[in-house]
């Protein structure tokens, strides 16, 4: 084994200077207890900052598009594009954030779209297209991804009963929109309703026992 | 369809999830170097053998509204070689994996776990039995199978606790028992006891000082600086005999020379403070391989009197005394069940509650220049423990600390940091070997420097 005479110490490994005070070491290397694992530079910080960023710059647009009220007419076409753009990266970066957890994804999705679509018929003097079209499609079609997420990728029950739940949830919306006379055509509003319903149904009848265990255990106090 | 055994984190070991950081990641590093290079499929066999008998350590840890939650699991550990950093983050959120590892390096078996799971004594178990489980498989024909030993040196009484435990009718039952709360294990014979001292603790009297902290450059990827300091263990004893104190605050006196003699921003007057963990299971018999420890917080002026390292050593060793009592440690268990039962408290969000958590333990911090913690003397099941030498310890810090061990006569000191700088530990080693004791020092690659040319 190498030793230091600086700190009388004897030095385990191939080290060719003392870990302590940097001084020679003498004497036979043997192998060291520690494998030596490369520096690795961490892309979690790169993430987090660009993450942080990017959803700072999407709020600003959006609250940048409040400003231009008055003159809607003319920026109509460059406040879509410059919408859509913010949207995609939003969902974007919510993919990224949530991939670990698909379900999750999903409600986070749903809830974001929706909000996005109404604040934008909101801002493009409101004609209601957000709440008669967007939402009620979105949340269908959001609960038929879900069914097809959960197939194909067999998901664990526990792993998605919460945040399935709150997708058909979401989907029982547009029922409200129809009920307060929000909506021009009640067609899309009425079948994603009337899907939702179903799916709760089923969902209470078949894994009733799972979904009250489940909310238990997240809401145990 | 399967449903999930679970149960909530308690108060005691939410702090872990809440405190972990980049910096330190809440997790622990026990291990064992054997005399010949681990065979790691009888390794992985063995794990396989213990993690059956350890349902805690099925478990993963979950995300509710109000706490943090323990769920049975279906997955199974893997024996892996070593290439991460010591004590690297093994709790990742919305990730769902087991709350240990084991990893083999040459002669070494190294077991890290998240600190949310167990502490130093409940790991230690499960360490034991995995050597012991090893070493039965390796050297079969070498020696009878005995009945297995888990004695534990200043928690002598654990085992047998354990030992008396019926046979679980099921793994669930198993689960759901062994990770209940260790806290909540005792409870029962805390009320029994009645309100003896109700009240608050005794806090020293007078405005506590401002207490020396370390300061360093951090690593560059925020890995553990880890420095290991192996020495015979009856020589430490010896010296520290000699001045009338304990051996693990004879060394928490060295530690603090060691500072004060190589920070140039101590002055005369500098206080020192350590926190030093206390096993519980000593006081309060459980069987719970979960958290079931407390700090207790010992300090040193200097410049008031004789500072010579036997002295600070005795005064040190009185105030620990006085607090590792059982009627103090009862007080304390207490007043944190009294906490974790508060209505208002447990209401609280999760979210606001990891921030709460946090700010205390940054206040805690606040007032702590190192960590000390100590497992004893070690003994493993035969054949196991003629196989085994040194054993190590080290924990994964946010200020330097040293964790030691003691096993087949060796005392290792494992030194952590989150700074590059060593010089605490160069002084530490250079007062032992000043004092005639042999010491070696075993350390991993952790700055620029040291790791120029690797994996290039």
């Amino acid at each position: 084994m190498r030793a230091c005479a600086d700190c009388s110490l004897r030095v385990e490994g191939d080290w060719k200077r003392c870990p302590l005070c940097g001084g020679d070491l003498r004497g036979a290397v043997v192998p060291s207890p520690y494998p030596a694992v490369p520096l690795r530079y961490s892309r979690r910080r790169v993430l987090r900052v660009l993450v942080l960023c990017s959803l700072g710059v999407i709020l600003l647009s959006f609250l940048a598009q409040l400003l231009f009220r008055r003159d809607a007419e003319d920026l109509g076409a460059l406040r879509s594009v410059w919408l859509g753009i913010a949207t995609t990266w939003l969902v974007v970066l919510m993919a990224v954030s949530k991939r670990r957890n698909l379900a999750k994804f999903i409600v986070y999705l749903v809830a974001a779209a929706a909000a996005v679509s109404v604040y934008w018929d909101y801002l493009t003097q409101w004609s209601g297209w957000s709440v008669t079209y967007v939402v009620p499609i979105v949340c269908a079609a959001s609960i038929a991804g879900l069914l097809i997420t959960v197939r194909v990728i067999r998901m664990e029950l526990a792993d998605y009963v919460v945040y399935s739940g709150l997708t058909v949830l979401l989907g029982l919306a547009p029922i409200v929109f129809l009920a307060l006379g929000w909506v021009g055509t009640p067609i899309p509003s009425a079948i994603c309703g009337a899907l939702s319903i179903a799916v709760v149904t089923l969902l209470l009848a078949l894994r009733g026992g799972a979904v009250r265990h489940e909310l238990a255990t997240r809401l145990h106090l | 369809m399967k449903r999930r055994h679970w149960v909530r984190l308690d108060n005691a070991s939410n702090i872990f999830p809440a405190a972990r950081s980049d910096v330190d990641p809440k997790v622990f590093r026990l291990g064992a170097e054997l005399d010949h290079l681990v065979d790691p499929a009888l390794l992985q066999e063995a794990l396989e053998e213990t993690f059956e008998r350890f349902p805690l350590y099925h478990a993963v840890l979950r995300r509710g509204v109000f706490w943090y939650y323990l769920q049975d699991s279906d997955l199974r550990p893997q024996v892996v070689a070593e290439t991460e950093q010591v004590c690297a983050p093994i709790y990742q959120p919305d990730r769902r994996t087991l709350l240990f590892r084991v990893v083999h390096h040459r002669r070494r078996v190294g077991l890290e776990v998240f600190h949310a799971l167990s502490d130093g004594t409940g790991a230690l178990w499960f360490l034991t039995d995995l050597l012991g489980a090893y070493a039965r498989r390796r050297f079969a024909g070498e020696a009878p199978v005995v009945e297995e030993v888990h004695e534990l040196a200043p928690d002598s009484f654990a085992h047998y606790f354990r030992r008396r435990q019926p046979v679980p009718a099921s793994h669930e039952e198993d689960f759901t028992r062994e990770a209940t709360p260790a806290v909540l294990t005792v409870e029962e014979a805390a009320r029994e006891e009645g309100p003896v001292g109700e009240g608050r603790a005794r806090r020293p009297s007078g405005r506590r000082r401002r207490v020396h902290r370390l300061r360093g450059s951090r690593t560059p990827d925020h890995r553990t600086r880890a420095l290991e300091l192996s020495m015979p263990a009856a020589d430490v004893l010896a010296l520290a005999k000699a001045e009338g104190a304990a051996p693990t605050m004879y060394l928490t006196a060295l530690f603090f020379e060691a500072i004060r003699r190589t920070d140039a921003r101590v002055h005369a007057r500098s206080t020192f403070a350590a926190s030093v963990p206390v096993n519980l299971r000593q006081f309060f018999p459980s069987t719970s391989a979960r958290n079931f420890f407390a700090t207790i917080r010992v300090e040193h002026t200097y410049g008031r009197g004789d500072d010579s390292i036997g002295a600070v050593a005795r005064g040190l060793q009185e105030a620990f005394s006085a607090e590792a009592t059982e009627e103090a440690l009862g007080r304390r268990l207490r007043r944190l069940i009294r906490v974790e039962r508060f209505p208002p408290a447990r209401i609280v969000p999760r979210p606001l509650k990891d921030l709460l958590l946090s700010a205390i333990n940054y206040a805690n911090n606040r007032s702590l220049t190192v960590a000390i913690s100590n497992l004893g003397r070690v003994t493993l099941p035969s054949p196991a423990q003629d196989h085994v030498g040194r054993m190590l310890f080290l924990v994964s810090a946010v200020r330097p600390q040293f964790c030691a061990i003691t096993h087949g006569g060796q005392l290792t000191l494992g030194f952590t940091s989150p700074f590059v700088e060593t010089a605490h530990v160069r002084e530490f080693a250079r007062l032992l070997s000043g004092a005639g004791i042999e010491v070696s020092l075993a350390a991993a690659r952790s700055t620029e420097e040291e790791l120029a040319g690797v994996g290039a």
